[in-house]
């Protein structure tokens, strides 16, 4: 090998590879760098929309489709944007009810019409809410806890004519509860029955057909979803009522906390759903971006399975309460993203006790020593605990399991994705999880009703959508007290009487309830009157 | 190349015995050969540098109790996300722990993953490789199908379908990995054995009546022993991060282990806030993940030159 | 994974026979292997799915279902039969490219992978153009100075390639070049502005967006894939470079080289025109493995670049149990490994002095 044949080949093809770093760095100069601003007419938000799989409203139980249908598809009846225990007039302009309680009657806009060209009517309605209960999917038991059932639903609902909505009721719930459980909620949403039923696939309703789209009246229409990718809202040109500022809703799917950050400090996106304490730190301090949080309807809890020999032991699950540092964790893991909640019933909600007398515990060893050698387990125990993949789940199990391995709890956690957990918990297959549970309801009863009342805790009765027969807890004694509450008619003793459950629940319930979330974004000040409550975000009204 | 033989010290009956041209047993033969290839690595200076991270590691995770600075496990939400200090080398991550600590005995779980996996692995791939390569036929296209199959997942799929299946935890993860990294061994040592099988010595061994097993056992894997350690060391670095990936996406070890792959995806939060939870780790597989590769390098080229 | 030894040990164990004759027995054998595989695939996914802890019902159906309605989906879905039967209806769906709908996004598996799969491989492919502008020239120097500097820090990035955890490396160069420098756009393939003006065509955005001449958004799209495709690239970069380095390594000690230098020809053609001409279809059989690699790369790569891409598809179809996505997207892989793998046999024989 001769030195001047190697010498040669290395100056050319050193001079190939200057070559290209030269070029490389021409195009990170120049052409690669970005303006960033989001389009004037537009609403750009990063959020995890994962979970979405259908826009059937009869079937969508998580947050993000639930959200996307509020602004899709008008409900009877709304949630005042600043008091949420205030319901407003939607596709209801008014309604009156019956001397015993037992008949609302609905009067609706005037000259609706769907996206297809179809005129809206009550029959539509009426069909939509039948639909509900006929299907039996997820939502149905929003209805079927009120006493509708596949056979009577046909005479509970009924349009005299095309602008009159007859609800008949069973029992005399209170008419406040109706109206923010059902009038308010994705199952009473106006659907296009002519093109839903073309569209029909082996007796399904129109499940299949709506599972990529939306068939009814609202201020936006979508316009594209991609799982996993992006949902598209365009502004729909024929709503009845104020048309929205924003002509389009773009949701990009970005999984990353970390990433939404970025893309809303370059600004990329306008809002980030999904950031962490430290992200939303940092960002009260960034000039250009606000964060704006609101508590929302759903409390993050220990769930025990009360058919397990150890958690059915009144003591032992007091002592697991003991066990949380509600004030550490607040301070630091769940700070800026949730708040300290031992009460089942949500801050905020009608019935509830205030946020002070909802979170007595502290970590107390000593008391959570005591009272597991009470209940028989002075040595302590072995249990799993099953979490989910949110971020903050790991660090609260793992704060939780060093507390508990100090008085001799040995807590073996295991993460799986949320479907696996949901799968575990609805077949009663675990020990202890950590979960979330979100309700529609301002009102104690909400969570009363699923959290502590059991209908039947037969394992072959499957109660799945009751969490407390996922948990397996069942008092005879309580659901009558949570039914009597239910029917009080004097307000104020209604009130007391659900203080009374919430404090014994605290001592003997079910689970350990942890946190109260908030609903949380990081907004770019360009964008305006960004809107929302617990239960509602109102894309319409924000502007630029 | 020089001619490692030449060049190795000359002195004591070891050294006699190892530099002896014509070896006496088998044994002798297997040493010698051992010996060369050892030598012949001093001078792959990357190689040796491999070695060397990997001796550390071994170290380190023989004696993390010793080196360890704190409790692995004592949380204290007052000193959160602490940058690294002198009472912290590494900071704290976000339920105070000392990351430090964690790192070093976060070692141990790498190491026992990696080493087990290999471990499961190598024996299982050259069973099927060399019984495939050797007797042909319908158990070779059988087994090599099956060997397909499992090739034509990526691995990280494949472990991640099995792991999911299984359920989270180191154990599994182990299950998990080995079974997605059987084939190319497989595949390896079956190639070998169909260069070795007609060679003259094996025929030599057959016309004295040795069994197939016989044969596959101490004529044919013994060939095959020095590509497979190569392809497994090779191997190891790529375990590592199939290993800290199941960890990433959750379903590894299960917290509070301080595996480096979790700590990643914990730290993965704090990027842009904290950079240390995720920048310790992260750097942690780097090194460990290169010190395999170096090696398994080197040793490629000492051992297995045809390969290159 | 380093797949080194796919295409370099497969050596050919067949008999001389005449040339046509031999042919068609290679092909019918060959194709009789790859269905024989895919087969094996089939099962696997099948059992894998049996498996996995999951409810695919409540993948449909969500969390919060009364039972009536779970126990007629479970009906629907076949669930309640043998399993033998189960296995057999899916062999038939399968076969006749059946996938049914994907539970998690309600249309048809075929078509969601006909809408993610173009993203992936246009990742994978500027991640092997640049993997292989680099690596080639990479491995060819190194071969040339063997065990010198320029060699070490070759086998160094190679090895470094080999051994960084890809989403580190993502989130880190997401936090460098796209945060602090600004040089890149950030995570998706194409900005908002952009997405709605490009009608929707071959689902490659550099060749929509240059059919449709809308230059403003093609360098969009360049601004977000340089990023994420050079990281990926780095694995397939180093095996790249590392396998050029070995092939050109077996080349130069061949006699031909000596011949050349003696008759005066000099060093650099000797190299690139002679020697490198010799390693070329080789080097060709390493970039198509590469590709295949790539995809398995692509599936953390994706998750941090939020890219709707096959990867990230598949990861989530696994995670919420949606069956009918994994196995269309694992037969989808299987299929294109099968089909390399076959490839680069067939590069093999027909190039390969040795096997003709």
């Amino acid at each position: 090998m001769s030195i001047l044949g190697r010498n040669a080949a290395y100056n050319r093809s050193h001079r190939v590879a200057t070559r290209a770093s030269t070029i490389a760095l021409i195009l990170g100069a120049s052409t690669l760098a970005t303006s960033a601003a989001t389009p004037p007419t537009a609403l750009v938000m990063a959020w995890n929309i994962d979970a979405i799989s259908t826009f059937d409203p009869a079937q969508i139980g998580e947050v993000v489709t639930n959200e996307i249908i509020q602004n899709t598809c008008d409900p009877l009846v709304d949630f005042d944007t600043t008091d949420e225990t205030k319901v407003v007039p939607r596709l209801a302009k008014s309604w009156d009810v019956s001397e015993d309680g037992k008949q609302i009657t609905f009067h609706l806009q005037n000259g609706m019409k769907f996206p297809s060209g179809n005129k809206a009517t009550a029959g539509d309605l009426a069909w939509s809410l039948q639909r509900v209960v006929k299907l039996g999917l997820g939502n149905a038991a929003t209805l079927t806890e009120y006493g509708f059932t596949k056979d009577n639903v046909d005479q509970m609902f009924t349009a005299p004519d095309d602008t009159t909505l007859v609800m008949k009721l069973d029992k005399p719930y209170p008419v406040s509860l109706v109206l923010q459980a059902i009038a308010a909620n994705r199952v009473s949403v106006l659907m296009d029955r002519q093109t839903i039923m073309k569209n029909e696939v082996n007796g399904d309703m129109g499940n299949k057909y709506l599972a990529t789209r939306t068939e009814c009246v609202g201020p936006y229409r979508l316009a594209k979803w991609n799982a996993g990718e992006a949902v598209v809202l365009q502004a729909n040109e024929d709503y009845w009522g104020k048309k929205p500022a924003l002509k389009q809703v773009l949701v990009r799917h970005v999984a990353e906390a970390g990433t939404q950050r970025l893309l809303l400090e370059k600004g990329d996106i306008d809002v980030a759903r999904d950031l962490t304490p430290e992200d939303l730190n940092d960002l009260e301090k960034n000039a250009g971006v606000s964060v704006d949080k609101v508590l929302k309807p759903q409390l993050l809890y220990w769930n025990l399975n009360n058919a397990d020999p150890i958690f059915s032991k009144e003591k032992v699950r007091l002592a697991l309460r003991y066990l949380i540092d509600y004030d550490g964790l607040a301070k630091t893991v769940m700070a800026n993203i949730g708040v300290p909640r031992a009460s089942f019933a949500q801050i905020g909600a009608v019935g509830a006790l205030d946020e002070k007398e909802g979170q007595p515990f502290k970590v107390d060893l000593a008391k959570a020593k005591q009272l597991l050698a009470e209940a028989g387990y002075a040595d302590g125990f072995e249990a799993t605990l099953f979490i989910g993949t949110h971020s903050y789940a790991s660090p609260i199990a793992q704060s939780v399991q060093e507390n508990a391995a100090k008085v001799g709890v040995k807590l073996k956690i295991e993460r799986m994705s949320n479907a696996q957990l949901f799968s575990r918990v609805r077949g009663r297959e675990y020990q202890t999880t950590i979960q979330g549970w979100q309700t529609g309801v301002p009102d104690a009863h909400g969570n009363a009703s699923r959290q502590i009342y059991n209908p039947d805790n037969r394992i072959e009765a499957k109660q799945t959508m009751y969490p407390s027969w996922r948990s397996a807890y069942f008092s005879e004694d309580v659901n009558k007290k949570v039914d009597e509450a239910l029917f009080e008619k004097d307000p104020a003793k209604r009130v007391q009487l659900y203080h009374a459950l919430q404090r014994d629940m605290m001592e003997k319930g079910p689970q350990a309830f942890m946190f109260q979330m908030y609903n949380v974004a990081g907004v770019r000040k360009s964008l305006k009157a960004w809107t929302w409550n617990g239960f509602r975000t109102y894309y319409d009204l924000a502007s630029k | 190349m020089s001619d490692p033989l030449t060049a190795a010290p000359q002195a004591g009956a070891l050294a006699t015995w190892l530099a002896a041209p014509v070896p006496a047993s088998r044994a002798q033969a297997q040493a010698q050969q051992f010996w060369r290839a050892a030598w012949r690595l001093r001078y792959n200076i990357s190689a040796l540098f491999g070695l060397g991270i990997i001796l550390l590691l071994l170290l380190v995770a023989f004696f993390a109790p010793l080196i360890a600075t704190h409790d692995i496990y004592a949380q204290d939400l007052a000193s959160r996300l602490q940058r690294p200090s002198f009472s912290h080398y590494f900071g704290t991550d976000e339920l105070g722990r000392d990351i430090f600590s964690r790192v070093i005995f976060g070692s141990r779980i790498t190491l026992y993953i990696a080493l087990l996996t290999a471990a499961i692995a190598a024996p299982l791939g050259l069973v099927v490789g060399t019984a495939a390569g050797y007797l042909g036929g319908w158990i070779d296209i059988v087994l090599m199908r099956i060997v397909d199959v499992f090739l034509a997942f990526p691995s990280l799929i494949l472990a991640l379908a099995f792991v999911a299946a299984l359920g989270p935890g180191i154990e599994n993860s182990v299950i998990a990995i080995s079974l997605a990294s059987w084939p190319p061994i497989a595949r390896l040592a079956r190639a070998e054995t169909l260069t070795i099988r007609t060679s003259d010595y094996v025929a030599a061994a057959r016309l004295q009546g040795a069994s197939s097993w016989q044969i596959i056992w101490s004529d044919i894997v013994p060939m095959c022993i020095p590509s497979v350690i190569v392809r497994i060391t090779l191997n190891m670095a790529a375990i590592i991060l199939t290993a800290a990936g199941l960890g990433f996406l959750g379903l590894g070890a299960q917290p509070p282990s301080p595996e480096w792959g979790a700590m990643l995806s914990t730290g993965r939060e704090f990027m842009l806030t904290n950079w240390w939870i995720a920048a310790v780790p992260g750097c942690s597989i780097l090194v460990a993940s290169l010190a395999f590769n170096l090696f398994g390098d080197g040793l490629r080229d000492i051992l297995d030159p045809r390969h290159g | 994974m380093a797949g080194t030894a796919v295409a370099s040990t497969r050596l050919p164990v067949q008999k001389r026979q005449s040339g046509r004759k031999r042919l068609v027995r290679t092909v019918g054998r060959t194709m009789l292997s790859a269905a024989a595989t895919l087969l094996g695939l089939v099962t696997l996914t099948f059992f894998i799915g049996r498996l996995l802890p999951l409810d695919p019902v409540i993948a449909i159906l969500g969390d919060n279902v009364s039972q009536d309605a779970y126990n007629t989906m479970y009906r629907k879905l076949g669930l309640d039969q043998p399993l033998i039967v189960q296995y057999g209806l899916y062999l038939k769906n399968a076969f006749s490219f059946d996938f049914g709908d994907a539970l998690t996004s309600g249309r048809p598996v075929l078509e969601d992978i006909g809408r993610v799969f173009p993203a992936t491989i246009e990742l994978a492919t500027v991640a092997v153009i640049i993997g292989t502008g680099l690596g080639i020239p990479m491995g060819v120097l190194s071969a040339m100075y063997r065990n010198s500097l320029i060699d070490h820090v070759v086998r160094m990035i190679g090895l470094i390639g080999y051994s960084t955890p890809t989403f580190w490396l993502g989130l880190m160069g997401l936090t460098v070049f796209y945060a602090s420098l600004g040089w890149v756009a950030g995570p998706g393939r194409i900005d908002f502005v952009h997405e709605f003006s490009i009608e929707p065509g071959t689902g490659f955005l550099l060749i929509d967006t240059t059919l449709q001449g809308q230059w403003d958004a093609f360098w969009n799209v360049i601004s977000h894939i340089v990023l994420p495709a050079s990281i990926l690239s780095f694995g397939a970069l180093a095996y790249i470079s590392r396998m050029t380095r070995s092939f050109m390594i077996e080349q130069l000690g061949q006699e031909y080289v000596i011949t050349a230098r003696v008759k005066g020809m000099s060093w650099a053609r000797t190299v690139w025109v002679h020697a490198f001409r010799n390693v070329a279809v080789q080097v060709v059989t390493v970039v198509a493995l590469s590709y295949a690699f790539l995809l398995e790369g692509a599936v953390l790569t994706e998750t941090v670049f939020a890219w709707p891409g096959f990867g990230r598809y598949l990861t989530n179809a696994l995670l919420a149990g949606d069956m009918n996505a994994v196995v269309g997207c694992t037969l989808l892989i299987g299929a294109i490994f099968v089909t390399i793998n076959l490839l680069s046999d067939v590069l093999y024989r027909i190039f390969d002095p040795r096997t003709r």
